[in-house]
């Protein structure tokens, strides 16, 4: 597989894993990974839990290729949905929801704007904001804001349709802006406006 | 419910970006790990067992609808048999003034033979 398989699209891609395209399988992995990474890191607050999770929902993806119809749903859909039940599972099992403080900082060293101590306290706050929030809330905003996904989408991923996700967002995002409202100062968000 | 100046819409999307920026990146041997789980299952469908091309027979039963047809057909023909091998007295007696004597058909080829020669 070339460069051209940065234009094929997700479904696309599996179809040629499941004919056998191991290249198709690495593009995949590039591509998903990062998100579905992401997703499971917010959920468990812990780095090693979430590449388990994320190699485990790729097996699935892997596995479930050659049975995959297009039709039904987005790959990507899927997925949140894998990872999510993933999580679900193994938070339950141990007894614990997400523990905002227990969150690990990232271990990746490469140089962003995330170093500085004032934008990780930003993104602390945000993470504890959310998790104050009722759950649908919650999970529409991340889903909006923190995965990129289309209301649409949203929408499917949730069961919902799409006015109900907006509203979701739209109380989300004035509940979070209240509650990050009390600490403008100590983010340091009063110097920057 | 309050209203929310484009101020605070900006604080909140600068912090969404923050938090999305602070996601950890997946690591070499996640991505080495999943890899590895791909060629397993790639390895896994080369070795597994392919599906042959349909013989005649699942062609047969694939046009007439498969196996539940075909079992409808079987019972269909089951009551057929059922049905005459009970046939009503009546219902011979009638047959009998209508197309005359009842004959016998043998059915296999050696009977038939026999009634000849005999």
């Amino acid at each position: 597989m070339t460069d051209s398989a940065k234009t094929l699209t997700d479904a696309d891609l599996l179809a040629a894993f499941s004919g056998g395209d191991r290249s198709a399988a690495l593009e995949l992995t590039q591509r998903l990974t990062p998100r579905v990474m992401g997703q499971a890191y917010r959920m468990l607050g812990n780095r090693a839990e979430a590449e388990d999770v994320a190699q485990e929902a790729m097996l699935r993806l892997w596995k479930i290729a050659p049975d995959w119809d297009p039709e039904r749903a987005k790959v990507t859909t899927w997925l949140y949905r894998v990872v999510a039940n993933l999580c679900t599972d193994r938070l339950r099992k141990s007894g614990r929801g997400v523990d905002i403080d227990s969150i690990e900082e990232p271990a990746d060293t490469a140089p962003s704007v995330a170093e500085t101590l004032q934008d990780k306290a930003r993104a602390q706050a945000l993470r504890s904001a959310l998790c104050d929030l009722p759950e649908r809330q919650a999970e529409a905003v991340t889903l909006r804001h923190l995965e990129d996904r289309s209301n649409p989408e949203i929408a499917e991923i949730m069961k919902t349709n799409v006015r109900t996700v907006e509203s979701l967002i739209a109380r989300g995002k004035r509940s979070l802006i209240a509650r990050l409202a009390g600490r403008k100062a100590e983010l340091g968000y009063e110097d920057d406006h | 419910m309050k209203m929310t100046t484009d101020i605070d819409e900006k604080m909140l999307n600068e912090a969404f970006a923050q938090m999305r920026v602070a996601d950890p990146v997946p690591s070499e041997d996640l991505m080495n790990r999943i890899m590895l789980d791909a060629d397993m299952v790639l390895a896994d469908d080369a070795t597994a067992p392919q599906r042959s091309k349909p013989g005649f027979g699942a062609m047969l039963l694939d046009v007439i609808g498969g196996w539940p047809t075909f079992s409808g057909l079987a019972a269909a023909t089951v009551a057929g048999v059922w049905i005459g091998a009970v046939q009503p007295a009546a219902l011979t007696d009638f047959s009998t003034e209508l197309w005359g004597d009842t004959i016998e058909v043998p059915l296999l080829e050696s009977d038939l033979f026999a009634a000849l020669e005999g």
